[in-house]
């Protein structure tokens, strides 16, 4: 290969340079596809996960329910009326079918009692089966209506009613309220209460570290339980101090996560940078380290919803719920409980609301979870 | 070691310390007086009031009470619950009640849910995994008074299966079966955790080359799975069990209350309702000491089951 002199270089005639390219100028070509941004992301890989769509839906319908529901009959969550007390469920389409058709089967009843019209008024036997005698009393089963015995063969609790004739339909809605505003509220307070410990214990470290985890430590060593009676006692019952119950260990967990989230984040060369150009201690902690952390914290919220609403029911089955005719889906259920032999629709229809909704926002907060963190996808 | 080890403990003692302040003063400052019968004259209550050294201040009634605990062991006396007996000896006949079934619980939960989490984790995504992943979902979302009301009216009332409640004074089977729904009633939830945690920990070290190893050795997948896999799950599936093992004391109280069983899970309830306030102290602190150990027994068990874990930091 020989080298060209600097000094006698050959010559080149102008006419052989010539520009590549005039006509046009030159540009990258534009992008065919459209940004997609982290939350899009997480909604594209959610939307794929069939049961967490499905979760949401139900979550939803239940949230309708709970606001709308009460108004879609004419009674309301306190109308007691002890003419009506403890009637089946009764559905006007369904009950043609034999389901939910407000009848009842009583054993074990005196034959010679069934003319009396007082006990059972006219219509209100629809079949009499397994005759027996037994010490020489002629007993039977009765399949009665019992809407029509109670005298009100013209309504229609969807539920039934409970031990003071009150709509049960009506009082699930307005507990399913009741009891998901209590969630919502406690794991809101308790994921920003969590927010601002956590990211100052993480931010500051050191001193300031040790000391914010000890009272973490001696926080979270009050066994949940002794906390919420304590609690109860001390305010009364009542949603706000049942929230506040929730609350005073609540945020531990979450104050935890987001230390973890700081002392990873917070030694970054972009944090580095923004302190050196002289960003204050608040805006480093909340718009540069902070939003590394929105999907664990949004997935952490939503997986603390279940338990909020177990916590609420668990404290209404020791008696420490919400004051008396305010209905919540742990009331309800204690109440049911305690005539389950009797009346088991008291207890299953509260039984299967709580399960329905547990179920969903459980599916619910692991779609987020993959969706906002592929790499944990399947570790259920 | 040892050093960590005493560290921890002084530390624990020191929280012990600030939890049983804290609750000692709550408890004292509770409305309502311990002794309110309105049939005793005033005379009788204040005697009864200076005998317990109710009429001081709370911080001399804090002294004595530190006193007694520290020095002669006593606990304080339970008023109202079980009048005149020690706090401690009503707490400690009613543990081993709880004892028993959430121990039972515990056996039945535990073996369970290693097997399902190895079958879930050895046929991933296929037909087993997803009836057991299900199977998850279902008990660790339904809260376990849920079950036990359902398992009451349908096995016990309609089926006649078991006793409706527990049967303390029956013996040999007749007591087993009245424990029966009790136990399993609590041991869906760990059955569900233990699955889903020990199921998560093998689907990731199925991966690891260390496995690859073991089936070049010639080991099959299942064998490889047990011997080799299953050791290293070990260490999350610890940070579940031991809670587990130390909550037992704690009992449920919901469970106790549904199946009437005479545990330690009713007794802080009915304490407070009836302002037995020495009772009240003696529970919360047994109930602190039970989770202050679990915390300690976890931390610890880092250390004994995966010695690469150095306890000492830095």
């Amino acid at each position: 290969m020989n080298i060209v002199d600097k000094n006698n270089m050959p010559d080149f005639p102008k006419e052989k340079f010539v520009f590549v390219q005039q006509d046009t100028a030159i540009k990258d070509e534009r992008f065919e596809t459209k940004p997609i941004g982290f939350f899009k992301d997480a909604m594209i890989r959610f939307r794929k996960n069939k049961a967490s769509v499905t979760a949401i839906v139900i979550i939803l319908c239940i949230a309708f329910i709970s606001i709308f529901g009460p108004s879609f009959n004419a009674y309301g969550f306190n109308d007691q009326d002890v003419t009506r007390t403890n009637l089946p469920p009764r559905i006007p389409v369904l009950e043609n079918f034999g389901i939910a058709d407000g009848t009842r089967i009583l054993t074990n009843r005196r034959v010679d009692n069934l003319e009396d019209t007082k006990k059972y008024p006219e219509g209100s036997i629809i079949e009499v089966f397994n005759r027996r005698t037994e010490k020489r009393v002629e007993m039977c089963d009765v399949k009665i209506n019992a809407y029509v015995q109670n005298g009100c063969p013209d309504d229609y609790f969807w539920l039934g009613t409970d031990y003071l004739g009150r709509d049960l339909w009506t009082r699930m809605c307005r507990g399913s309220r009741v009891s998901l505003m209590i969630a919502i509220l406690s794991v809101l307070a308790n994921i920003v209460i969590g927010i601002i410990y956590g990211a100052i214990a993480g931010y500051y470290g050191g001193k300031v570290d040790m000391v914010m985890m000890r009272i973490c430590e001696i926080v979270g060593a009050f066994p949940q339980v002794v906390v919420a009676t304590l609690f109860i006692m001390f305010f009364g019952t009542g949603i706000f101090s049942i929230v506040m119950a929730l609350i005073i260990r609540g945020w531990i967990s979450t104050a935890r996560m987001i230390r973890s989230q700081f002392l990873r984040f917070k030694n970054r060369e972009y944090v580095l940078a923004a302190r050196t150009l002289g960003v204050k201690d608040s805006a480093l902690i909340f718009r540069h380290i902070l939003p590394n952390s929105i999907g664990p914290i949004i997935t952490k919220a939503m997986i603390e919803v279940p338990g909020a609403i177990f916590s609420e029911s668990f404290l209404a089955f020791i008696g420490l719920g919400l004051q008396a005719p305010e209905p919540s889906i742990g009331v309800l259920l204690s109440e049911g409980q305690k005539v389950l032999l009797h009346y088991p629709s008291q207890t299953l229809f509260p039984a299967l609301l709580i399960s329905i909704l547990m179920i969903s926002f459980n599916l619910f907060s692991n779609g987020l979870r993959d969706a906002f963190d592929p790499t944990m996808r399947g570790i259920d | 070691m040892t050093r960590y080890i005493i560290e921890r403990i002084v530390a624990m003692l020191l929280t012990l310390f600030i939890i049983v302040t804290i609750a000692f003063c709550v408890v004292r400052l509770m409305p309502g007086s311990v002794y309110d019968n309105p049939e005793l004259p005033q005379k009788v209550l204040d005697a009864l009031e200076a005998r317990d050294h109710l009429n001081e201040p709370i911080l001399v009634q804090y002294g004595y009470f530190l006193k007694g605990v520290v020095l002669e062991g006593d606990w304080g006396t339970s008023i109202k619950v079980e009048p005149s007996v020690p706090a401690f000896d009503v707490l400690t006949k009613r543990i081993p009640i709880t004892l028993e079934i959430n121990i039972y619980s515990l056996l039945l939960s535990l073996p369970l849910g290693i097997i399902c989490g190895t079958i879930a984790a050895l046929r991933k995504n296929k037909l087993s995994d997803h009836i057991i992943s299900a199977m998850v979902v279902l008990f660790i979302s339904v809260p376990s008074f849920v079950f036990a009301s359902l398992m009451q009216y349908f096995l016990s009332f309609k089926l006649n299966l078991f006793p409706i409640v527990y049967e303390s004074s029956a013996v040999g089977w007749m007591r087993f079966s009245s424990m029966c729904l009790p136990i399993m009633a609590l041991a869906f939830g760990p059955i569900a955790t233990v699955t889903r945690y020990l199921r998560g920990e093998l689907v990731e070290t199925v991966n690891s080359e260390f496995m690859t190893l073991a089936k070049t050795k010639g080991l099959n997948q299942v064998q490889a799975t047990v011997r080799h896999a299953f050791r290293n799950s070990c260490l999350p599936l610890a940070n579940v069990i031991i809670p587990m093992f130390t909550n037992i004391l704690g009992g449920s109280l919901v469970i106790e209350q549904i199946f009437s069983i005479p545990g330690v899970g009713g007794l802080m309830v009915k304490s407070i309702n009836a302002n037995d306030h020495p009772l009240t102290v003696a529970i919360l602190i047994f109930y602190s000491i039970v989770s202050l150990l679990t915390i300690l027994l976890v931390d610890l068990s880092y250390g004994i089951i995966d010695p690469r874990i150095r306890l000492e930091g830095k």
